[in-house]
């Protein structure tokens, strides 16, 4: 491959398996260098396990990801073979992608800016001035500047969401995964988040996002990956799939879904 | 081994000691839970004062060591006119400090009941000692099963104390073979595993009395 | 009561609070260790640590002084009481600190570690910056709950000779054929120790809850 075309991310075979569940089959798919793709699906049919797949946080029964050309979770020996990471190289490969969820997850035990702070300068042992600096930086641009001191706890969903954003963006990666990052939110507030999406999608952060937000997928997403019963049954430009979606069950799916953009309006 | 043969030979001991910790416990936890059941009601409906006063005993009572409590009852009270036998010394002991827990352990849980059993009870008619009896206490009762439970295991371990004022219970039992054979591993193996045992049982007893209070909830 | 009488309770209140304090500081970290034991769910250590914890928390401390103070000497162990008092107290309360440690370690929501772990940080790290430090402040009333159970236990080592508050109340009042004026001075100053615990445990609780927001 040349360099120019290396994906940001590569999914090759994956399948993960649950004792008898087959829970994502076979998928395949690029993300390229500064695009976003949605990840759209009926429940349960292997959204946030694919997601999670992608950063090894559930670990795949077969099949390859890699990051930028670099194989995740295996290296590859020089037999032809494939030998498992360490801990310590699977966490470093984890270091380059952000993660958005959505519950959050916060750390409750830090304040905001300890909480954007604590990767940066703990993982990937930057000075702690020049991080926090940032991280104020990255606070102020979600409009939380002056919650830089308080623990989390005292916040509503969607600052915490904007806090967990500020803390993906902290670690400046090479790809951002949003897990379902506003399902959890008031309605009032999803529009908000989604905005501050768009603006990062704007600027050409490789972006994979799960979501039910049919809006910002139509809007934002460069490409559109439907995933049903663990397999990807389309990939299209958002277009083409929510104009003319070529299976029976995307067509059913987004007569369910779709009711959701004519209620919203323009979010 | 030598230390099995004259544990087995001295098991009237053993035997004995069973039964007054058996004893002991079970006098002790009925009468400390009537107490605690009666004391409870001046902690949550007293007026201020008598609210403060009783808090003030309840923390005396959870703040003294056990053994000091019993040392007081029987080598101090003879000093007043009152001499008890060890076991009855005992007993008042095991009394006098587990009511002020039992007192608390039930205040706390009727404040925590929720409100729409008692007040339903109200709109019947039931007022008084019949609001207690038949809607308020039994609920208090199930709700604190567990910690009552706990309560009682801390009991059974307390009776050990006891053989510091000459109270012939396990403890005791396992100590006199010792002094007297000098075989010091099979009697306080027998006595941790009796004591285990009835820690067991207990437990045990209170799964199944938070099994019924759960089913009980769902109706 | 004379000075000299009252001196010889303080001492031995002290004597006791000091035991006390020895076994804490032993009994807490190494309830933990048992703790991370269970928790790594290392197939042979974790059975032998769930029989060891349940044995040692239903068995008194009386009978467990006893059973230190005379059987380790067999195993070829010569003890003296205050070090196998100081065992003996640490070992009871380690048990019950597995306990609290092992609750919170379980209780202990997924999700804050998935976002650890999705940030690059390895098991041990996730551990010692995310995990613990949440963990022992969520412990930290059910811990000095149980440091305030062991103060007031401690004076069991009486039974194996040392002298500590209720042995030296005893003593004064053999000499003075007068038992309930210093037993109940023993039982006045010992008390105020065991309060100035439980209000320091009150107030940790309150802190807890207004910082971090935890419900306890």
């Amino acid at each position: 491959m040349r360099e120019a075309e290396v994906s940001a991310i590569s999914v090759r075979g994956l399948s993960k398996v649950y004792g008898q569940l087959e829970v994502l089959r076979n998928v395949a798919f690029d993300v390229a260098a500064g695009t976003t793709v949605c990840v759209l699906g009926p429940s349960g049919s292997g959204k946030s396990t694919l997601l999670r797949c992608i950063n090894w946080l559930e670990e795949p029964t077969t099949g390859a990801i890699f990051l930028h050309g670099e194989p995740v979770g295996y290296l590859n020996s020089d037999d032809g073979g494939r030998v498992r990471m360490t801990e310590r190289q699977l966490a470093s490969m984890r270091s380059r992608m952000g993660m958005v969820f959505q519950h959050f997850n916060l750390w409750p035990h830090l304040t905001v800016l300890g909480n954007v702070s604590e990767a940066p300068i703990r993982v990937q042992k930057r000075p702690r001035s020049e991080v926090e600096a940032e991280a104020r930086a990255l606070l102020q641009r979600m409009g939380l500047a002056e919650k830089a001191e308080v623990f989390p706890h005292v916040l509503s969903g969607g600052q915490k969401q904007r806090v967990a954003i500020a803390r993906a963006l902290a670690i400046k990666p090479q790809v951002l995964l949003f897990d379902e990052p506003t399902s959890a939110l008031d309605p009032e507030i999803v529009g908000d988040i989604l905005s501050v999406m768009r603006g990062l999608s704007a600027e050409g952060l490789t972006m994979v996002v799960v979501t039910h937000e049919m809006s910002f997928a139509r809007e934002a997403a460069d490409r559109i990956i439907f995933l049903d019963e663990g397999r990807v049954t389309e990939t299209a430009a958002p277009g083409d799939f929510f104009a003319n979606p070529r299976t029976e069950r995307a067509k059913r799916f987004l007569a369910r879904y779709g009711a959701d953009m004519s209620n919203r309006g323009a979010a | 081994m030598n230390g099995v043969l004259i544990v087995w030979e001295q098991r009237q001991l053993f035997v004995n000691g069973l039964l007054n910790t058996i004893s002991l416990v079970t006098v002790a936890a009925a009468v400390a839970i009537l107490f605690g059941a009666l004391f409870a009601v001046p902690l949550v409906n007293g007026g201020k004062v008598a609210r403060r006063a009783g808090r003030g005993v309840v923390d005396f009572f959870r703040s003294v060591p056990f053994l000091l409590l019993a040392y007081i009852v029987y080598y101090g009270l003879p000093t007043v006119g009152l001499r008890l036998p060890a076991w009855w010394a005992g007993l008042l002991t095991l009394i006098l400090y587990n009511s002020a827990y039992m007192a608390e352990i039930f205040r706390s849980a009727w404040l925590n009941l929720p409100q729409e059993q008692t007040e339903t009870g109200r709109a019947f008619g039931f007022a008084g000692m019949g609001l207690y009896r038949w809607i308020i206490f039994p609920q208090v009762a199930l709700a604190s099963a567990p910690v009552v439970g706990n309560q009682l295991i801390i009991m059974i371990k307390d009776t050990a104390f006891l053989m510091i004022i000459t109270v012939p219970e396990i403890t005791f039992a396992a100590n006199f073979v010792n002094a007297n054979y000098f075989v010091p591993f099979a009697p306080f193996a027998l006595a941790v595993l009796l004591y285990w045992g009835l820690c067991v049982l207990v437990e045990l007893g209170v799964h199944r009395v938070g099994a019924a209070a759960a089913a009980r909830r769902h109706a | 009561m004379s000075l000299a009488a009252l001196l010889t309770i303080v001492t031995g209140a002290a004597v006791t609070a000091l035991l006390s304090l020895s076994g804490i500081v032993i009994g807490v970290p190494l309830g933990l260790l048992l703790a991370l034991v269970r928790w790594a769910r290392l197939s042979f250590l974790n059975a032998f640590v769930t029989v060891f914890v349940s044995l040692v928390r239903s068995t008194p401390i009386v009978t467990l002084v006893l059973f230190v103070f005379f059987v380790l000497p067999t195993l070829g162990l010569e003890v003296d009481p205050v070090p196998a008092a100081v065992a003996t107290l640490a070992v009871n309360t380690s048990a019950f600190n597995c306990e609290i440690w092992r609750g919170a370690l379980m209780d202990f929501p997924r999700e804050q570690r998935d976002a650890a772990r999705a940030f690059g940080m390895t098991r041990a790290m996730t551990f010692w910056r995310i995990v613990f430090p949440q963990v022992w402040r969520r412990s930290l009333p059910a811990l000095v709950n149980e440091m305030t159970t062991l103060l007031k236990a401690t004076p069991a080592v009486a039974v194996i000779g040392i002298v500590e508050v209720t042995r030296a109340a005893s003593r004064i009042g053999a000499a003075t054929y007068d038992p309930l004026p210093p037993f109940a001075v023993a039982t006045v100053l010992y008390t105020l120790v065991v309060l100035i615990f439980v209000q320091g445990q009150r107030r940790v609780e309150r802190h807890m809850a207004i910082k971090y927001g935890y419900q306890t």
